[in-house]
This record gives structure tokens, C-alpha cells and sequence, in this order.
């Protein structure tokens, strides 16, 4: 061990492998909040950038970088705790280097295509190498094999590490999900020309993978940090994981009906998704009493404080974002007037920054730690660790805010342009001209400023933490 | 087919589905805090709680004009709410029967 400095003698294979893609996941984050700004500025000043970096470009590259910076996260974070759970050493790590390599030049080339080409003539052409113009999953069918590929790679890696080692529950349940991981993206993989069919399979992607897949990832990711951190029992934790991973997989599975209610679907979705919608909060419920427990029984003595105070962020921002804000507005009753407003906008930033991009940074403050040498993190940092704290702060404050004020546009959009005028082309101007929307894109401007400012100090931190420590990691059990 | 919420209702019905969720957590956190630290004023605060959550229910179930098996979903999230809690801190407990540092947790 090599106490206090960056240094790869203190990985094993998967962790060396792991911190590749944490450091593409930094930078696309970064790149997140960036086009983020941009987004929110054009809302302000709608002629910022017009035909150079249009509104819709820039959206693109924003939720895009989203779900690429969270993807590489979680497989940085499953090779980070691969050989640990297996007790052998990386099966096919040369194909999962070369798997990353292409995935990462993968995402470049995608990402410089939608900022310097933009748009096709809408053919095949458009659809396999420019655009395909699905909101969310945009990367051309080329990039969606490569992407699958990859994946495939990845579960090999995975799948064979624990087949030579030994398996776990967490291990189990994580390679279950890995296989619907992949398997779920082929459905945003076909192309119909009926809008209904098409949207019916895209949201297989966009739902399941969000409130199915990656929930049960973060599950396990939890599961393997409450080890880490809190030094809970493996039985504990795997008891909960099993638990959660059925509470969500039958609510969340059938919750999708939610996104079924007006692309003309029969009527049974909106009874199917309004009974599954109500119980999918039950185990985020579940999940907060749970940490709380833990957390409480080992009195808060954790072996990592950034990433005990983010795994904690994660409990909350998941029940709050995905829980509180989903249920306000998912029956049908009400999200016929909520949809695809500033409302969903809000929902969906709370909830990825609290389902996901907390749990993702938790793991960059535990490889951190390791790979500085196994370092102390816990209390009595130098400076009272006030980088760590004030990113956490400034980060939460900031998504926080955000939500705030897109809740308080998406009232207004949901009121005026959907209840009042009936979703029509003059309510739909009415609505972006009434000063409730315009002062809440206003503070969204000002709180991305925040979330911005807390994404440069986190970055700093992750970069500074431990440099110089000699103070071997605070032992819990 | 469902009606929609009445344009009066608009607040309350984002309001009151707010509410049922948080005061679900809020009865789940009580009640498990309670047991934890033997104290009845939590259990009963965790209680008082659920009263509350009833009532957000049935003003949710009101005002987003639950008829007929609609209202068949609000009697199970009344009993769901209820009994889950329960059912999160006997797991919680047990699960942790065979920490081995003492703890103050009561049966």
C-alpha cells in the first residue's frame, strides 16, 4: 500500500479497470451540468446559440451525457466490487479494457456528431449514423449495437468472475439484473411507423431501466457499500436486498402502465399503472427505515464519512425525488394535465440525482480511498473536510432548488396551458409568458449555477481528499 | 372512464398525494424510533401520524374522483400503510437478532 497518493499498485484488476470508468463518468458529468446550463439559459434567453446550438441539441447532449455518466458509474462500481464479492480475479479483463475503450470512443464520436452535424435528412442514413431520434436513447443504431456489445462484454466479465469465484446473494441478484439490462435495451432497438407501437416498446427502456434495472443495481450497490462503510452483516444486507429487489420488481415492472395512460393503449393501463404507481413508494420506504436503522445501530461510525453522507443523500433523494415527487403526480387523474411539463422535468431531476447520480458519487469516494491507499476518510479531516461537506451541500441545495422551481413552472403549465386552455397552441404560449413560469426558469438558472458550483468542488475534492494522508481507514465491524 | 381532477381540486390533489407519501415514511420512521428507543410518545405521534395519512387518503381519493375499484385501492393503501410499518420493523429487528454488539434495541 501506497498511503496518501493515486496510485494503481493499490487495485486489483476490476478496481484498475473500475477507476477508467469513473473518470469518463466525472467528465460526462461535468459535461451534464454544462449543457445543462445551456438548456436552462435558452429558456431565458430563447435566441441564445439559435442554429448554432439549438435548444434541442443542447437538451440532447444533456440527458445523454445523464445516462451515459450514470451508466459508466455502475459499471465502474460493479468492477470496483467484482473481485472482492468474487474472491477471484477478473475473468477477461483484457476484453473488458478493450470493451471500454470502444464504448468510451463510442460515446465521443456520438457526442461531436450531435454537436457538429445535428440533424439528417430523416432516412435510414439519419437513423444509423446521426440521430435516431428516440427522446433519451438519440445515439444512432450503430452506437446502440456498440453500446449493447459492450454491455454483453461487461456481463461476461461479471458473469464468469463469479462462476470461476464464489457467489453471493448480492452477486446473484446483480447478475439477474445485468442480463435484463441488456436485454431490456433491444426493445428501443426496432423501428415501427406506428407512433403508439413504437412508444409502447421505447418506454420498456426508459421505465424498466430506470425504475426496475437500475433501482436493483443501486440495491446492490447499496448492499455492498453498508458493508463497506458501516461493517453491517452480509446476512442483513442481503436479506433487505432480496426484499427490496421483489418490492420493486413487483411494483416497478407494472408501475410502467404510468407511461401507458395517453400514447393509445387501451383503457386497463390506467387502473394497471394507477394500483402499481401507489405501491411503488412502499419500498423506497422500506429502503429509508432501513438505512436509518443500520446506520443507527453502528452509530453512524463509518469508514468513508463523503461516502456514509452520500449513501444517506441516496436514501432520501430516492424517496423524495422518485417517491414524493413521482406519486404527486402519476394517477391518471392528474397526470393528464402534468405530463410532459416542467412538472415531469422536476420529478426527474430530483429523482436521478437522488436515485442515482448520489449513489454513483458515494462509490468515486470509496475508490477514492482505496486507491489512495486504503486512507483514512472518517472524521478530523484536514479543514474539518469542508470541500466534501460544502459540494454535498452546495450539490443538494442546488438539484434541490432546481426542482423547486421547475414544480412551481410545471403548476403553472399543468394549470393554465393543459386545464384552462385545453393543450392548445394558444395555451401553450400562455402558459410560457406567465410570470409563474418565467420566474421559476429564473430560478432554475440560479440554482444550476449552484449545482454547478458544488459539481466544480466535488471534482476538486475527489481529486484531493487523502493526498498526503498516512492515517490508515477507521475499522468498523 | 376517469374523470379528471376538478380545476378547484388542483392543489389539494397534488397536496394531498405529497402528503400520503411522506406521512407513510413519517409513521414508518416513528414507529421504528419508538421501538427502538421504548418510548410510547413516539408510538403514539407514529399513530397520530397514520390519522393524518387517512385523512390525506381520503382527500386524496376525493378529489381525484375515485369511484369503484379505485376506491377498492384506496382501502388496501389505508391497510398497506398501516401494516407495512409493521412488517419493515419486524425485519429491521430480526434481521439484526444476532448483531454482535450490544445494542439497545427492544423486542
Amino acid at each position: 500500500m501506497n498511503n496518501g497518493v493515486l496510485d494503481s499498485n493499490n487495485l486489483n484488476g476490476g478496481q484498475k479497470l473500475a477507476v477508467k470508468y469513473f473518470s469518463v463518468a466525472v467528465i460526462l458529468f461535468v459535461a451534464q451540468i454544462l449543457f445543462g446550463l445551456v438548456t436552462a439559459l435558452q429558456y431565458i434567453i430563447p435566441e441564445l446559440f439559435f442554429e448554432v446550438l439549438d435548444f434541442s441539441v443542447a437538451r440532447t447532449v444533456h440527458i445523454n451525457a445523464l445516462v451515459i455518466w450514470l451508466l459508466f458509474g455502475f459499471m465502474g462500481a460493479v468492477y470496483w466490487l467484482l473481485e472482492d464479492e468474487a474472491g477471484v480475479e477478473t475473468v477477461g479483463l483484457k476484453l473488458g479494457n478493450l470493451a471500454f475503450w470502444v464504448f468510451t470512443l463510442a460515446v465521443t464520436i456520438v457526442v461531436l456528431v450531435y454537436l457538429f452535424v445535428q440533424v439528417g435528412p430523416g432516412d435510414d442514413t439519419t437513423r444509423w449514423l446521426i440521430n435516431e431520434g428516440r427522446e433519451y436513447i438519440e445515439a444512432p443504431r450503430w452506437a446502440d449495437i456498440g453500446i449493447v456489445i459492450c454491455i454483453l462484454v461487461f456481463f461476461y466479465n461479471a458473469a464468469a468472475t463469479f462462476m470461476k469465484g464464489s457467489w453471493s446473494g448480492i452477486s446473484g441478484v446483480l447478475i439477474l439484473d445485468l442480463v435484463a439490462l441488456a436485454g431490456l435495451y433491444l426493445a428501443g432497438m426496432f423501428y415501427t411507423t406506428n407512433i403508439s407501437v413504437d412508444q409502447f416498446w421505447w418506454w420498456w427502456v426508459i421505465h424498466l431501466w430506470v425504475e426496475a434495472t437500475w433501482e436493483v443495481l443501486v440495491g446492490c450497490i447499496m448492499a455492498w457499500g453498508l458493508i463497506k462503510l458501516l461493517g453491517v452483516r452480509r446476512q442483513i444486507v442481503t436479506t433487505w436486498l432480496y426484499i427490496e429487489v421483489a418490492l420493486m420488481f413487483g411494483s416497478g415492472i407494472l408501475g410502467l402502465g404510468h407511461h401507458y395512460f395517453w400514447i393509445g393503449t387501451p383503457e386497463y393501463w390506467f387502473t394497471i399503472g394507477g394500483f402499481f404507481s401507489a405501491l411503488e413508494p412502499i419500498p423506497l420506504v422500506a429502503m429509508v427505515v432501513h438505512a436509518l436503522y443500520d446506520s443507527g445501530v453502528h452509530k453512524f461510525k463509518a469508514a468513508n464519512h463523503p461516502a456514509m453522507a452520500w449513501l444517506i443523500a441516496h436514501t432520501f433523494g430516492n424517496f423524495f425525488g422518485a417517491g414524493v415527487f413521482g406519486f404527486m403526480h402519476t394517477l391518471p387523474q392528474i397526470n393528464l394535465y402534468t405530463h410532459g411539463t416542467q412538472w415531469s422535468a422536476s420529478h426527474g431531476h430530483l429523482s436521478f440525482f437522488g436515485a442515482y447520480a448520489t449513489i454513483v458519487i458515494a462509490v468515486f469516494y470509496i475508490a477514492v480511498q482505496q486507491w489512495r491507499g486504503g486512507v483514512w476518510m472518517s472524521g478530523d479531516l484536514p479543514g474539518n473536510g469542508w470541500k466534501w461537506k460544502w459540494s454535498l451541500a452546495l450539490l443538494n441545495i442546488g438539484v434541490l432548488g432546481m426542482t423547486m422551481a421547475m414544480l412551481v413552472a410545471g403548476y403553472e403549465q399543468s394549470f393554465i396551458e393543459r386545464a384552462i386552455e385545453g393543450s392548445t397552441w394558444s395555451g401553450y404560449f400562455a402558459a410560457q409568458m406567465h410570470p409563474w413560469f418565467i420566474q421559476g426558469m429564473n430560478w432554475r438558472m440560479v440554482f444550476g449555477i449552484v449545482t454547478a458550483a458544488g459539481t466544480v468542488l466535488l471534482v476538486w475534492d475527489l481529486l484531493t481528499i487523502g493526498k498526503g494522508e498516512k492515517r490508515t481507514r477507521q475499522e468498523v465491524s | 372512464m376517469i374523470d379528471p381532477v376538478e380545476m378547484q381540486n388542483f392543489f389539494m390533489a397534488f397536496f394531498s398525494g405529497a402528503m400520503v407519501i411522506m406521512l407513510g415514511a413519517l409513521y414508518a420512521l416513528l414507529l421504528a424510533w419508538g421501538r427502538i428507543k421504548s418510548s410510547p410518545a413516539f408510538v403514539v405521534a407514529a399513530y397520530i401520524t397514520y390519522v393524518l395519512l387517512t385523512v390525506f387518503v381520503l382527500v386524496l381519493a376525493d378529489t381525484m374522483n375515485f369511484e369503484g375499484f379505485w376506491n377498492l385501492i384506496t382501502a388496501v393503501m389505508l391497510v398497506g400503510y398501516l401494516l407495512a410499518p409493521h412488517g419493515i420493523w419486524i425485519l429491521s429487528r430480526d434481521t439484526h437478532t444476532h448483531e454482535q454488539e450490544p445494542s439497545s434495541i427492544q423486542s
